[in-house]
């Protein structure tokens, strides 16, 4: 009953509330959304710290058992704790760790950003990959998705309208016709897709993540 | 001490070694990559303190306290702060075995609340904006004249979300009817994909051209 | 009269004329502008509906003079003869103002005054207008028809799969390819890649996409094949472990089970990414599943198992991903497809069960779409009007 029955009555119980305080405006049940989320915000703030036991544990047991890359996992512990330790630094110095020109935001400025950009501009790269992987029409359905997307493409750039004037024209059409009808028919789907999921959950017949 | 151009010198060694990766893996890929993770886990755990544990928990409890503002002589007026928290904590149980069922007891609470809020956010957000937006004239009027092309342009929209809608049946075989409304349903989808991915081209070009600048700019000076 | 006296009284004139002049000039000025301004008409006060309560709304029709208007200030008070304070300023062209932050239960009067720089014209008083906060917000009563109409077919389906109606089910190619995705790791000797998304447990597409790991799991685990599933979220880590863990139970090889295998990386985008992407360049697993709420990072992650060689099954619900799953992944679960996938593969009777109340509910929305766009032909928004 601990380990099953009370933990299904505590997720119905619960997404019940949520569902009647969107009708119910009246205090204190109309408040009840707000403040369950920022509730939400301390438990993962916990969790974080699971995360990082698992992650520590995994390199340090690498490391113990000299297993193939290990050289990498102190890298990535002393990134860790470097991390860490000018948070904690610049708290007790700036009296905040994110206070501008603080040691952390220097590892944020030249080390963080850097990396995300890095690998979001890798994007670029894999595009065009993908793009010549893809656009080859082998079907109806392949030479639809690659007309479509050499006319928006052209479309967005000066030099299709330099080709032909009606490129700009016939991608702005392509966007707000065919591809919204389809973007809403997913969506629609979508959204009754997750809602079937959310009733199966409330009602305990959808009970994987009970495992 | 320089720290900015040690800065930039940094942030170039760690791009060019990402960059290494478009070749194959490589100890400097291996490298970036490692530290990337480390100091990203760090960098979100010290947020993690600042941003969302001491200012919604820690604080307002602490300040209860060195303010008196307690009932009963113990209770902190941000009682309920102590839920979850509690349900926080009960995540640790997980490194003991005989109770770490109890960790169920957080996930049901989360899995709940927004099981829950999904229910009215996909209804309020998706479902009826959609539809309501579908819902166009056949006919579409200009200057009190019916316009063709807005006709046209109406028609091709609705339709389009019907056989998408068509296409998503599941209790159906796709044949007769509902195959030929499903295979135009696959045609639209083939075109709003073509079209999201050449839409997001330029966007992806723009992310490399960014850091070019940062490369030949900021760090070599190679251009202004 | 004599040369002199003529010019003086040339210059008397004169100044009379000026002095007329001035006066005329003047009186015009007052009479424009005592005449100008009109004040807003039919003004409305009443307790704003469907809220929380402390709070009245002011309605007004704008000013004749509405464009040489600077704006309207909205007066307060607890009587009808006053004294009035401003409760809120808007611009010219508005015509409603919500007071907040008032005593539920008390009575309170206003009026609207049209302004201009030195002066301003009143309405005439409204009210009393009574805050009070609403058991039922009535603006979201369509909402709770369609909750109670969909959670009515999905049950009334689940009724009748328990009963033992047979019901149907298309094929999914993606889902159909698991088993082979699973094979193919295990006669190539690599592991399997589960990728579950970036999102957390709070989110309907990653339990989703954890019912999927459930299955692959249990196919690998009667294959003898690894997983490695790479998490973002340190509760989707701990639910994981727990599916797989499960699942090789279920299989008959618990013994099989790695937890070292199910790991935390980072809650960052691109970290993750890049991490994964280093997982797969060192692990080379034969199938990579892509299952969960993606954004930028999901080509990323396509486009280097594709170059490892790896037979791809993704699934999304992130409608701005999936262009790039379709052209670089083997299979794709578009959208709605992730969710039946849990119904698909286990093919339990309740499960087909929501499955089937969810496309009777799709066959409703086509109807309605169609009957909707020939009435708006006419003229008639009573269907629009159900979607508001």
């Amino acid at each position: 009953m601990m380990k099953r029955e009370i933990p299904l009555l505590i997720t119905f119980l619960t997404g019940l509330l949520m569902v009647v305080q969107f009708f119910v405006p009246h205090r204190p049940i109309g408040q009840i959304g707000t403040g369950v989320l920022s509730w939400y915000t301390i438990i993962a703030g916990f969790t974080l710290l699971l995360g990082i036991d698992s992650l520590v544990g995994m390199h340090l047991k690498k490391l113990q058992r000299k297993q193939s890359g290990w050289g990498y996992s102190i890298m990535l512990i002393l990134g860790l704790l470097l991390a860490l330790g000018l948070g904690i630094f610049s708290e007790i110095k700036y009296g905040s760790a994110l206070a501008f020109g603080s040691p952390f935001m220097y590892l944020y400025t030249y080390m963080m950003v850097p990396l995300q950009a890095t690998m979001f501009s890798l994007l670029a790269f894999f595009i065009a990959s993908a793009a010549y992987r893809a656009f080859r029409a082998r079907t109806l359905e392949a030479s639809l998705l690659l007309v479509a997307a050499m006319i928006v493409m052209l479309g967005r750039v000066p030099l299709g309208a330099a080709i032909w004037g009606k490129f700009p024209i016939l991608a702005e059409w392509i966007m707000t016709v065919p591809n919204a009808a389809a973007t809403r028919g997913i969506l629609i789907g979508v959204a009754l897709g997750g809602l079937a999921m959310s009733l199966r959950i409330l009602l305990g017949i959808e009970r994987t993540y009970l495992s | 001490m320089n720290w900015t151009l040690i800065g930039i010198w940094i942030g170039a060694l760690l791009t060019l070694c990402i960059y290494s990766f478009l070749y194959k893996d490589n100890p400097f890929y291996k490298f970036a990559e490692h530290v990337y993770v480390g100091i990203s886990a760090g960098y979100l755990l010290a947020q993690d303190y600042w941003v969302q544990l001491r200012p919604n928990l820690f604080l307002p409890l602490w300040n209860d306290y060195a303010q008196g503002q307690v009932h009963f002589g113990f209770i902190p007026a941000h009682w309920y702060l102590f839920i979850p928290g509690i349900l926080g904590l009960l995540v640790f149980t997980i490194f003991i075995p005989k109770v770490s069922w109890m960790f169920r007891y957080t996930l049901a609470f989360t899995v709940g609340v927004f099981s829950g809020l999904a229910i009215t956010a996909e209804l309020s957000a998706r479902v009826l904006p959609q539809i309501g937006g579908t819902l166009r004239p056949l006919l579409e009027l200009q200057n009190g004249h019916i316009s063709p092309w807005g006709t046209f342009c109406n028609l091709f929209l609705v339709v389009g979300v019907l056989a998408t809608l068509i296409y998503f049946f599941f209790s159906k075989e796709h044949k007769g009817f509902i195959g030929a409304g499903a295979k135009l349903g696959v045609w639209y989808l083939m075109v709003a994909f073509g079209a999201a991915f050449g839409y997001t081209v330029m966007a992806r070009i723009s992310l490399l051209i960014g850091r070019m600048q940062f490369l030949l700019g900021d760090w070599l000076h190679l251009m202004r | 009269m004599t040369g002199d006296g003529e010019t003086r009284k040339r210059r008397v004139d004169q100044g009379l004329r000026r002095v007329l002049l001035v006066f005329a000039w003047l009186a015009l000025l007052a009479s424009t502008s005592s005449a100008a301004l009109a004040p807003p008409e039919n003004i409305k006060a009443f307790d704003t509906p469907n809220d929380a309560g402390g709070s009245n709304t002011i309605t007004w029709k704008a000013s004749p003079d509405d464009s040489l208007l600077l704006g309207y200030s909205v007066k307060r008070s607890a009587k009808p003869e006053g004294p009035f304070e401003e409760a809120g300023v808007v611009l010219k062209g508005q015509e409603e103002y919500r007071d907040g932050e008032l005593k539920d239960g008390q009575k309170y009067f206003y009026r609207v005054d049209a302004r201009i720089i030195g002066d301003s014209a009143s309405s005439a008083v409204a009210g009393p207008a009574v805050p009070s906060a609403q058991w039922f917000n009535l603006g979201r009563v369509n909402i709770l028809a369609f909750i109670m109409l969909f959670a009515g077919v999905v049950l009334w389906y689940i009724a009748r799969a328990k009963k033992g109606a047979k019901l149907f089910i298309r094929r999914i190619a993606g889902l159909d390819a698991v088993e082979e995705a699973v094979g193919r790791s295990t006669e190539m000797g690599r592991p399997l890649m589960f990728i579950p998304g970036l999102l957390s447990i709070d989110d309907v597409t990653t339990l989703a996409a954890l019912t999927i790991l459930g299955r692959v799991a249990r196919k690998a685990a009667e294959y003898d094949t690894p997983v490695l599933v790479p998490c973002t979220d340190p509760l989707v880590m701990t639910t994981a472990q727990e599916i797989v863990k499960q699942s090789y139970s279920e299989a008959g090889r618990p013994d099989a089970y790695r937890e070292g295998n199910i790991s935390y990386l980072t809650y960052d985008q691109f970290g993750y990414a890049a991490g994964c992407d280093g997982m797969m360049l060192r692990e080379k697993p034969g199938a990579v599943f892509l299952q969960g709420y993606f954004y930028a990072e999901s080509l990323i992650l396509a486009e280097t198992g594709h170059s490892i060689g790896a037979i791809q099954i993704a699934g999304t619900t992130a409608v701005d991903q999936l262009p790039f799953f379709v052209t670089a992944c083997d299979y794709t679960l578009i959208g709605e497809e992730m969710y039946a996938a849990s119904s698909y593969l286990t093919r339990e009777p309740i499960m087909l069960g929501t499955l089937k109340g969810e496309d009777l509910i799709k066959l409703l929305i086509v109807l309605a779409l169609t009957v909707g766009v020939v009435l708006e032909t006419f003229g008639k928004h009573w269907i629009q009007a159900l979607f508001q």
